[in-house]
């Protein structure tokens, strides 16, 4: 329910005047701390009761075996689901539906307390519907996920510095490549449609919020919950498996395995809603004049890509149920002997897996195109290539994911045509760069580091995208699939095409989210760390796939260790480039110049408002009449 | 600037909002229909691929095909009986508990079909498991099933509440009923969908 | 100024060549368009064969030829639009205000044309390549399915064993007589595995209670490699082995000493 009252008195933080609060009742009294407290009691009340009731599971007695195991992950299992459940009444998530179910949908007061009006920084460890307070929310968790994945990869890295470092024990090595990856494929999921997409989007739309405010609060609040679940893995022994969880080695894999579904599932609901969330305001919303021609490019790419993930993201969640009943109630669905078999676990991943790329990847482009006009001072080049391009690659990755099945034995008859879709989908991949060197040519760039990120792009894109095309040929898969290879391939598309574009958006946006500035020198300091050291990273993994390492592996043999040293510095240099990163925007946020309107000159409508951005972020409804690209000399 | 906040909110229309809202939960029946198409994909991938001969094992009994549309009638019974209220607003009251009714019964079916599986063996160590990939696949359908019950039966209470109470925009409320429409027809389709596949042993 | 006599003025196509040359923007495109082609095409010809490993059989001869040249390739698409953004990058200016606008194109619809065409094109080169190589292989696999020696891959955690059911034994090691076509019955013992006999240049995993099959004629006498190339447990980097293409006279040789050992190695 979307209808506000709003009493200005109410809202008026920068007047004396007395500012009328809502009685006190529940919601008023709910936040994380509660939510943590009911999440602790329903999750360690599960575990004593389940616990209890199969006398004592963890005392694995061999002549038991399997019984036990199943116990164990059923007891994890259920505590971790009843963690999220429990923090979500908690904080009130449910007070909503509770309400529309009785029939005293809530007041208007009420509405506006949730939007948190008048309120301080509090207001950030609420169940607060302003979808900007959930854009930062979002933002934080972003850092904190890369953050963790970043220093996964650290280890890794260390681990490979030489051949038989033994840095780690294999185990935890095999954790690290596993938990590293699901981290920093979720990180990336969200790293600009989460706070981009619900901080700027509905502000470049004009609108004064999105369609659902409280769906906002909860995919944001759904999603924390499954930070701690992912974290538990650590605790409970870590994965055998890579993040892509194969089974059958994920149905026999330890505790730790049950963190991983659990998590899986919970980020599945979190993406569901914040899809039909973005996706219907920017379908319902949009202000009065912006026909789907003059939709910034920025939105179009946001849109398309969570209307990706919800049909897409659904697979692996019913993957990870089946891995989830094969090891807790002993269904067969994995297990060759009694009718299942790897493959199902295989296609259901990538039938997800694939379009999951591109959900990653078009966010992170369509930013660096909504940064490039600004800074080239130039219209962005054919509008309708862009979304031809995101679009094609869109409707065309729903039938790719095959390929990465090629090797499996599944259906070798079907190689052939998957080989073909995965080739066409060059297509529309390669229009996105011609609107961007399009737009580029002829250009005066300013030299500021959201333009910097354009052309790291190109160049980071343009070598994943070639090398995706090798990789995407049968015959030499043959040689590549299972290599180092592959993982330097997804690294420059996933890292330096996606990630790069969302640093790029950090730094165009970020005067619009903070009020300030970000610093130059920090920024530009760890753009070449990051970009330079990424490059020598994944240019010697490339060589040591092409030398014939195979991926995943905690060691390697002599001829490897000259690529893996190389690499391993390259990665050195990344992860202090993202710590000087990091410290930029901390210390940007806190004390930074502080920023005018519109710092970059740019004509897109969120930087028609001023900072700190109103709870209805326009006084007036804006109408729109023209594409907001009109930069430029008219060309005779 | 804060002084002159005047007040501009979401004044949009309760048609405008309304229709908002039954696009929103269309697109969550996408993400559902995705999660049903995996289950479908599993049952028909598996029985062709019949690995180790286990997809049916020698003995284990099947569910019959009625069986399998008995569990999901209620969905369809619903659906209907929902359309009919739509058309008629004066019916509503009685239709809607109408529905909530059919949709208890058929919960309380599948939830006791679920409890008498017939295809739940031991293994020589005396641990239980699912005895073929058949008796997998059917017990995430109608698991699934049993999952479209709680939520359709919290929906259909939640409507046979407010229908009596007044304290409801009319016209808001209206598209309420058109987008648990949408809901209720999805679950009905859904439901047909499992009933066909689990009709092929 | 007016011109009456359009004919005598029209510029020659030369003319109009030297016009777009004489522009500071086309010769700076121009420029980086050939250093950019150069660099990837050398490291299409030079790199790959030093990185990769010994071509031991056609497959792999086929691998490798594959990366060599679709890099040579692609070397001008990565050349051309490497071009225009160092073009772009080099003319970046610096300051606290944006740099005065530049020309309003908000599309071209030939360019757009025409680079969705050579995308094409490039894509139909690749899939053709692919295809091609692809129905060879298994020409050559079906051709040859009569004399191939079979040999029985089996995965487990964490070690592969080979059993050759013609000659009686199970092994280790995985040798192999050269120029004698081979039929790998490639199966799991639990797990997801992926045999990977590297310098032959085939693999295809290895799943319990399912068989999967890929054929390779060794051409070359030498040692080769025998990798897992999917992750399946704490071991998985230490699950390799040796392998040895060797001429007739030794494999025999070499069988005889493992039956004398007794059938397994």
């Amino acid at each position: 329910m979307t209808t506000l009252t709003h009493n200005p008195a109410a809202s008026d933080p920068a007047t004396s005047r007395p500012v009328p609060q809502p009685k006190k009742s529940l919601i008023t009294r709910l936040h994380m701390g509660t939510g943590m407290v009911v999440g602790i009691v329903f999750c360690w009340g599960t575990y004593f009761v389940l616990r209890h009731h199969f006398s004592s599971p963890y005392r694995i007695n061999h002549d038991e075996g399997l019984t036990d195991s199943h116990n164990v992950n059923i007891t994890l299992l259920a505590s971790m689901f009843m963690w999220c459940l429990g923090f979500l009444i908690g904080i009130g998530a449910l007070i909503g539906p509770f309400r529309w179910l009785i029939g005293k949908d809530l007041t208007a007061e009420e509405q506006l307390y949730l939007a948190g009006d008048g309120q301080d920084w509090k207001r950030y460890f609420r169940y607060c519907t302003d979808h900007k307070v959930v854009g930062i929310q979002y933002l934080v968790g972003v850092m904190t996920l890369l953050g963790a994945g970043g220093t996964m990869a650290m280890m890794i890295r260390t681990n490979l510095v030489t051949p038989g470092s033994h840095f780690v024990a294999p185990h935890v090595y095999n954790s690290l490549v596993g938990l590293h990856g699901i981290t920093m494929i979720i990180a990336l999921i969200i790293v600009s449609t989460g706070p981009f997409g619900n901080f700027i989007m509905p502000i470049m739309i004009g609108a004064a919020d999105m369609a659902f405010p409280r769906l906002n609060a909860l995919s944001w609040w759904v999603l924390f919950t499954a930070i701690p679940v992912l974290c538990s893995a650590w605790f409970l022994g870590g994965i055998p498996t890579g993040w892509t969880a194969y089974a059958p080695l994920s149905t026999q894999a330890g505790p730790g395995m049950n963190a991983f579904l659990a998590t899986i599932i919970i980020f599945a609901l979190s993406t569901a809603v914040a899809g039909a969330n973005i996706t219907t305001t920017v379908v319902a919303m949009r202000a009065k004049g912006m026909t789907w021609n003059r939709v910034p490019i920025f939105v179009v790419g946001a849109t398309i890509s969570v209307a990706l993930a919800v049909p897409a993201f659904p697979t692996f969640m019913a993957a990870m149920i089946q891995t989830g009943l094969d090891r807790t109630f002993a269904t067969g669905f994995y297990d060759a002997n009694v009718g299942g078999s790897g493959w199902l676990y295989a296609n259901l991943f990538w039938i997800m897996g694939h379009p999951e790329v591109y959900v990653i990847l078009i966010p992170g482009v369509a930013a660096l195109m909504e940064i490039a006009p600004v800074f080239v001072r130039k219209p962005l080049f054919s509008y309708g290539a862009a979304i031809a391009g995101f679009a094609g690659i869109a409707g065309l990755s729903i039938l790719v994911w095959a390929h990465h099945m090629y090797m499996s034995g599944w259906m070798p008859s079907l190689n052939g045509p998957f080989m073909v879709t995965t080739e066409f989908i060059s297509i529309p991949t390669g229009l996105l760069f011609l609107v961007l060197i399009g737009t580029m040519w002829r250009g005066r760039p300013w030299m500021k580091l959201p333009m910097l990120s354009v052309y790291a792009f190109i160049w980071d894109f343009l070598i994943g995208g070639i090398t995706g095309i090798y990789l995407s040929d049968v015959p030499a898969d043959n040689y590549l699939h299972g290599s180092m290879y592959v993982t330097a391939h997804f690294h420059y598309t996933l890292m330096g095409a996606a990630l790069t574009g969302a640093i790029g958006g950090l730094a165009f946006w970020f005067p619009k989210m903070t009020g300030r500035m970000l610093n130059e020198r920090g920024g530009y300091i760890s753009f070449w760390l990051v970009q330079i050291g990424f490059n020598v990273l994944f240019l010697g993994m490339f060589l040591s796939g092409a030398e014939g390492q195979p991926r995943r592996v905690a060691d390697y043999a002599q001829i490897f260790a000259h690529a893996n040293l190389i690499s391993t510095a390259g990665a050195y240099s990344v992860g202090l480039g993202a710590l000087i990163l990091l410290w930029s925007i901390i210390h940007s946020a806190r004390s930074g110049k502080i920023a005018p309107m519109n710092p970059w000159g740019s004509k897109t409508l969120e930087w028609t408002v001023p900072y700190p951005v109103p709870l209805v972020n326009f006084d007036e409804p804006p109408v729109v009449t023209s594409d907001p690209y009109g930069y430029g000399r008219s060309v005779k | 600037m804060a002084n002159q906040i005047e007040f501009y909110v979401h004044h949009d229309s309760p048609e405008k909002v309304g229709r908002r809202e039954r696009l929103g939960v269309r697109i969550l029946i996408v993400a559902d229909g995705s999660f049903l198409f995996a289950m479908i994909f599993s049952w028909f991938y598996l029985r062709n691929l019949n690995t180790n001969n286990a997809w049916l094992p020698k003995g284990v009994h099947s569910y019959t095909a009625a069986s399998g549309w008995w569990a999901v009638a209620a969905f369809i019974v619903a659906a209907i009986v929902h359309r009919s209220g739509l058309a008629k607003a004066s019916n509503r009251k009685m239709t809607s508990v109408i529905a909530l009714l059919a949709l208890t019964i058929g919960m309380v079916y599948q939830w006791n079909q679920m409890a008498h599986m017939p295809f739940i063996a031991q293994d020589a160590a005396g641990r239980n498991f699912y005895n073929g990939a058949y008796a997998s696949n059917w017990v995430l359908l109608a698991g699934a099933n049993m999952f479209h019950y709680i939520i359709t039966i919290f929906i259909a209470l939640g409507l046979v509440i407010r229908g009596y109470r007044a304290s409801v925009d009319p016209v808001l409320e209206e598209w309420r009923q058109r987008t648990a429409g949408s809901w209720f027809t999805w679950c009905a389709v859904a439901g047909i969908l499992a009933a066909f596949t689990t009709s092929f042993k | 100024m007016e011109h009456h006599d359009d004919e005598d003025l029209k510029p020659t196509p030369g003319e109009r060549v030297k016009q777009v040359l004489k522009d500071r923007d086309v010769r700076q495109v121009l420029f980086f368009f050939v250093l950019f082609t150069a660099l990837f095409s050398i490291l299409g010809l030079w790199a790959y064969p030093r990185w990769m490993p010994n071509i031991m059989s056609k497959e792999m001869r086929g691998d490798e030829s594959i990366m060599i040249w679709f890099t040579v390739i692609s070397a001008p698409i990565a050349g051309i639009v490497l071009a225009f953004a160092m073009e772009s990058f080099i003319d970046i200016q610096k300051g606290d205000t944006p740099p005065e606008d530049g020309p309003a194109i908000s599309g071209h619809t030939s360019t757009v044309v025409i680079w969705t065409a050579l995308s094409f094109l490039f894509c139909t080169v690749a899939i053709v390549w692919g295809m091609t190589e692809m129905n060879t292989w298994s020409q050559d696999a079906i051709a040859k399915e009569s004399s191939a020696m079979v040999v029985n891959v089996t995965g487990a955690q964490w070690n592969w064993s080979f059993n050759y059911p013609a000659q009686g034994i199970t092994t280790h090691e995985l040798n192999l007589p050269v120029n004698q076509p081979i039929t790998f019955n490639v199966t799991s013992d639990d797990v997801n595995h992926s045999f990977w006999p590297v310098e032959l240049g085939v693999k295809v995993d290895a799943n319990r209670l399912a068989i999967t099959v890929v054929h390779v004629t060794p051409d070359k006498i030498g040692p080769f490699e025998v990798k897992c190339a999917e992750l399946c447990g704490i071991y998985h980097a230490y699950m390799e082995t040796n392998g040895q293409v060797e001429t007739r006279a030794d494999f025999d040789h070499w069988v005889s000493t493992v039956k004398a050992q007794g059938g397994a190695q």
